[in-house]
């Protein structure tokens, strides 16, 4: 089984308990405004252009089978995203590594492998994540990574949004030791303007997901003027404490870090003026939960 | 398992509520912004004296020397002291050493323009008094003799490997003779100088009794008692300062307090101390008479074994508060970093290498039974560093697997707070068995304290080391001259050997074996120097008191500590191996694996610098082969490979006591100062560019795995053969700025050291790295951004967020 892979990032602390290796698939059900891996929307493979790193070389020019790569001399390249079908020839020739590849198709034994090597530092704490784009939009390629980590006895987390099918989901989660998962907005019509997709899905999933018993960390991107209105707050509290176990909610403050991904791939910035929330407003939006009984805590 | 600590919870969370204390906020602004003085009353005395003197005993002469100066010189006591005693009257001086540091010093003073951007004379007379005495040394002192045997036996050659950066440091870099090593503590600190000086005197007597032969012991136990009848003396005239000053306070506080210093300065470091006081104070007499008789500091080495149960009976008893001993300590602290020394030779004074002297403080660790050492004092130190901000003393956590995590998390958060750096990480478990294997008994291992950085020396071991003008051979060189007939690519000199035409080399192995033939002629020359050296320097300079508060054994063998046997001797530090490892693997690649490329193209290529679209191409091959770092098996082998090579030609050299040389890679801020004698490598980088930091450290900019990556590199690389190594890891502040990431942090530090790593400094990535990487993108390729669920390079970050992040960095969130 074979899936598309964006990147393999090793000592990641932001992504589950202890150290993590975090494997981030392409291929996403939603196109969330606010994404900041805008890279792994797509299912296809897509070739980023990094500006700053281009020397205009030229020796890009010509290499496309697809005539995609277009280069006038003294110009940096243009992509023509329409024919371009993520092959990699220019990136082989760029010696700047200016063209990045978007998409390795790699095997869960392959992935196993890179995973396997920081084994000893979760032994303390920590293992693989499966994040994206989409962790259960492959199932069977995940199935296939948590059982090689389960045998080697290490801890394995998904990042979802929930927007899979219940059976992709219960298909997973049987191998799955924790599972952070992205609540976004309970009106199913805002969700639907933002996302692309409304949220049934999403919350039946969670709900699927709290009864497994498998260990969960609800999460909340925080987007300033998008869900963070008191009844947005209050109905995922009610949400949250629905569920059946003790409600915690882990917020994640909006941030613009992915726009040069987005530029990379000649892709419009969604939200250009939506900033950061400051710190005073995250505190009461924190506030809020806890006065709802929702122990809420920020991603750190 | 997680350790827990010793020190009661109760009492962790007092000292990390502490705040600054106005006094140290005072005495650390009042040092910051006081100009830094070069006093000549020392090198007036010694001239002095040594006028006086002339024709008597080495040992005895350089003891009145020391008398002089320290009944003579000027002494001051500042508002802001509560610890008493620096070197010079001013707030921040540094007392010449016309008579240590040979002739470097005479053609110093006519380049004084340059030194005064960081130093000034108080008047013009002072000036020209320091002329005179440094023309009066000029070519008497003992690196003066020393660089004339070396000028007698090797020609022009050290002079040629030194321009070349060869070699460091050597007669143009200038060097200085001595033994760096810390204060006998726990004997000064109990027995008191009054102790020493009756051990003296015993030697003395049995001297007589024994109807001994060797007159040198008896001068040297004569010197003994000279030299700590002065420091008593020089103690005593604080003493009477502070009464002085008390009469005329008219604050009541001050006034007690000086009268409290006054009695403190009368009973130590004469007698033994009884209280945390009186324990800092004796600690700061014996190091500014160190200061005023060599120039380097006396280590202050493990501070909170000396000194823990101190503070800790004081604090049971209710003599001391915690603020107060907060305070006593703080200041301490401060003078202890805050020392400065004038630079020695020209390479100093231009890379501005000199301005603070490092000390060495140890937190931590084991006791000679092998259970944990942690007590209060290495809490308070660690939080006391986080709070005063300074960047010296050296700060080292004495690492093993028994240290209480929450230790490790106070180191962590003090490396937070300091922005980086402070304090160093060093696994005991590995110095100790080193020790251990060659012959050392476990006690006496455990003892191990960190020289400067990270190199470990032992209290009961004298070691002949660094300082020695054989310091440290520049690896990356001599492959370079490997591929250049012996040849610097800089000076266009001949200081190697010729080791044939590389475009005639049929494999990789005859390129390695000639590097082999070049490594072995250019080392065992540096080798020789520094032994020589060894041999020269007693004659014409001893330190009889730097031989009774450091010399473990000085006082029973009636021996200056220069020309006590060294019973283990630390050889060169083998430096720029990754430089040099990288190199090899991409040849290996690109001409004789692949063939990519011919010698013959590569050797154009890096001779012209990489010049030309053609040259930039073949960098760019260069850079893409294997490189160190990443987990690679290859590189991390060639890296393995070189080391233990190297430290096998070290450790079959013997030093002149017949203990053959051991091995400390450790990496100062010497990269940047070698990599300006190496032409382009086949790595990739370019010609004068700064070499890899540390000793392990990836080349910059070309890790791509993080630090776990990098760290299992390290691991595979091993360097087992060396005492310690030095692997610096930066970070974006996010990965320390919360306890959260910090206690991951922490189990990334252990997993390393459990696994066998040997050191590991975690510094931050600042502004003016940020701008760069803006700036120049393509050299900070590796630079990640960690926020949760979100996977970039700050490279690849749109140039508006940059800025935001720079922003951040600059306001320190």
């Amino acid at each position: 089984m074979v899936g598309l892979v964006t990147n393999i990032q090793g000592y990641s602390i932001h992504d589950g308990p202890g150290i993590r290796t975090v494997v981030f698939m392409k291929g996403c059900g939603l196109e969330c405004g606010w994404c900041s891996n805008p890279e792994c929307i797509s299912p296809h493979a897509e070739i980023g252009l990094v500006k700053a790193l281009c020397t205009i070389c030229g020796k890009c020019a010509g290499v496309c089978p697809n005539d995609a790569l277009v280069y006038e001399e003294g110009k940096l390249p243009v992509i023509d995203r329409a024919r371009c079908n993520g092959c990699g020839e220019c990136v082989d020739v760029c010696s700047y590594r200016a063209l990045v590849l978007y998409g390795k198709p790699m095997t869960a034994e392959e992935i196993y492998d890179a995973v396997e090597r920081d084994k000893m530092f979760y032994e303390a704490s920590g293992g693989v994540t499966v994040s994206g784009g989409e962790a259960l939009l492959q199932p069977q390629l995940v199935c296939e990574l948590f059982e090689k980590c389960r045998k080697d006895g290490i801890h394995t987390c998904i990042e979802t949004s929930g927007c899979a099918t219940e059976s992709a989901l219960k298909q997973v989660l049987p191998l799955t030791d924790y599972v952070l998962y992205d609540i976004k907005h309970m009106n199913s019509d805002k969700h639907c303007e933002y996302t692309g997709k409304t949220n049934k899905l999403i919350l039946s999933n969670a709900r699927a997901t709290a009864a497994s018993g498998v260990a969960t960390l609800f999460r909340m991107p925080l987007i300033p003027g998008i869900n963070d209105n008191t009844q947005n707050i209050k109905e995922t509290a009610d949400f949250l404490k629905g569920l059946g176990i003790a409600p915690h909610v882990e917020l994640m403050p909006y941030h613009r870090l992915g726009k040069g991904k987005y530029e990379s791939l000649d892709k419009k910035y969604p939200l250009p003026d939506i900033l950061q929330p400051e710190p005073q407003h995250l505190e009461s939006i924190v506030k809020a939960f806890e006065s709802y009984g929702v122990e809420c805590t920020i991603s750190k | 398992m997680v350790v827990k600590s010793n020190t009661g919870e109760e009492l962790l969370e007092k000292i990390n509520k502490l705040t600054l204390s106005p006094r140290l906020f005072q005495l650390k602004d009042a040092m910051f912004g006081a100009p830094r003085m070069i006093s000549v009353d020392r090198a007036r005395l010694v001239m002095e004296s040594w006028q006086e003197t002339e024709g008597e005993d080495i040992e005895l002469r350089r003891a009145k020397v020391f008398k002089k100066v320290l009944e003579g010189v000027p002494i001051a006591i500042h508002d802001v002291d509560v610890i008493v005693g620096r070197e010079t009257e001013h707030l921040i001086g540094a007392p010449a050493f016309v008579d240590e540091i040979g002739n470097s010093v005479a053609g110093l003073w006519d380049e004084a323009d340059k030194l005064s951007r960081w130093m000034e004379f108080k008047n013009k007379e002072d000036k020209e008094i320091l002329r005179k005495c440094s023309r009066y040394f000029d070519g008497k002192t003992a690196p003066d003799y020393v660089v004339e045997t070396w000028r007698d036996v090797f020609n022009t050659w050290p002079q040629d490997i030194s321009e070349a950066k060869g070699a460091d440091p050597t007669p143009d870099s200038g060097y200085y003779p001595g033994v760096t090593c810390r204060g006998l503590w726990e004997k000064l600190l109990s027995k008191g100088v009054r102790g020493l000086i009756e051990e003296a005197k015993a030697g003395i007597k049995s001297f007589g009794e024994m109807q001994e032969n060797d007159v040198n012991k008896l001068y040297f136990w004569q010197s003994a008692i000279i030299v700590c009848e002065a420091m008593i003396t020089y103690a005593r005239r604080y003493a009477e300062l502070a009464r002085q000053k008390a009469e005329k306070e008219s604050d009541a506080d001050r006034k007690k307090e000086l009268l409290e210093i006054a009695g403190i300065c009368e009973r130590v470091p004469e007698n033994p101390a009884q209280t945390f006081h009186e324990a800092l104070q004796l600690m700061n007499f014996i190091m500014v008479g160190r200061g005023l008789e060599a120039m380097y500091p006396l280590l202050v080495g493990r501070v909170d074994q000396y000194l823990g149960s101190y503070l800790e009976k004081d604090l049971q008893d209710g003599r001391l508060t915690l603020e107060r001993a907060a305070e006593l300590l703080g200041s301490a602290l401060i003078l202890w970093g805050m020392k400065v020394v004038l630079p020695v030779g020209k390479t100093q004074l231009e890379t501005h290498q000199f301005s603070f002297c490092i000390n060495s403080i140890n937190l931590g660790g084991v006791d000679r039974m092998g259970k944990d050492a942690t007590n209060t004092l290495s809490y308070l130190v660690l939080h006391l560093i986080g709070l005063i901000k300074i960047s010296s003393p050296t700060v080292l956590l004495n690492w093993h697997s028994g240290t209480p995590r929450s230790l490790l998390l106070k180191a962590l958060e003090t490396n937070y707070k300091t922005k980086g750096g402070i304090p160093l990480f060093e696994n005991s478990d590995h110095v100790v068995s080193s020790f251990i294997n060659d012959g050392t008994p476990a006690g006496d291992a455990r003892e191990w304290y960190g020289q400067g950085c990270v190199t470990p020396i032992l209290p009961t071991k004298v070691d002949h080391n660094g300082s020695e003008g054989k310091g440290a051979v520049n690896v990356a060189l001599l492959f370079d001259l490997t591929l250049h007939r012996g040849v610097s690519q800089i000076t266009g000199k001949k200081v190697g050997i010729d080791v044939g035409d590389p475009r005639d080399f049929k494999s990789f192995n005859d390129l390695y074996e000639a590097f082999k033939k070049e490594y072995k002629y250019v080392v065992n020359r540096v080798l020789w120097m520094g032994t020589l050296a060894q041999s020269v320097e007693p004659k014409y300079l001893r330190f009889p008191f730097n031989s009774c508060i450091a010399g473990p054994s000085c006082m029973e063998k009636g021996r200056d500590i220069l020309i006590t046997a060294a019973d283990h001797s630390y050889g060169i530090s083998d430096r720029a191996i990754v430089d040099a490892a990288d190199s090899f693997t991409a040849i290996k690649h690109l001409v004789f694996d692949e063939k990519k490329l011919t010698m013959d193209e590569l050797l154009s290529a890096i001779d012209s610098n990489f010049a030309g679209d053609q040259g930039e191409e073949i960098r760019q091959m260069c850079l893409a082969a294997p490189k160190f770092g990443n987990d690679i098996e290859e590189a991390d082998l060639m890296v393995k490979e070189v080391g233990q090579f190297s430290g096998s030609v070290i450790m079959a050299y013997k030093n002149p006591f017949d203990v053959p040389c051991k091995i400390s890679r450790e990496g100062l801020s010497w990269h940047y100062f070698g990599g300006l004698g190496v032409g382009a490598l086949p790595n990739g980088r370019k010609s004068k560019e700064p070499l890899n930091d540390g000793s392990i450290s990836p080349m910059r900019g070309m890790d791509k795995l993080g630090p776990t990556g990098v760290i299992r590199s390290a691991l595979k690389a091993g360097f087992k053969e060396s005492y310690a190594s030095c692997l610096n890891q930066k970070f974006s502040s996010t990965v320390m700025q919360t306890p959260e990431s910090r206690e991951k942090l922490a189990i990334l530090t252990d997993t390393f050291f459990k696994n066998g790593g040997q050191h590991i400094q975690y510094n931050m990535v600042d502004t003016k790295e940020l701008l760069d990487a803006k700036e120049h993108p393509e050299k900070h390729r590796d630079l990640v951004v960690r926020v949760g669920g979100f996977s970039a390079y700050f490279v690849m970050l749109s140039p508006e967020i940059q800025d935001d992040i720079i922003y951040r960095s600059e306001q320190g969130c």
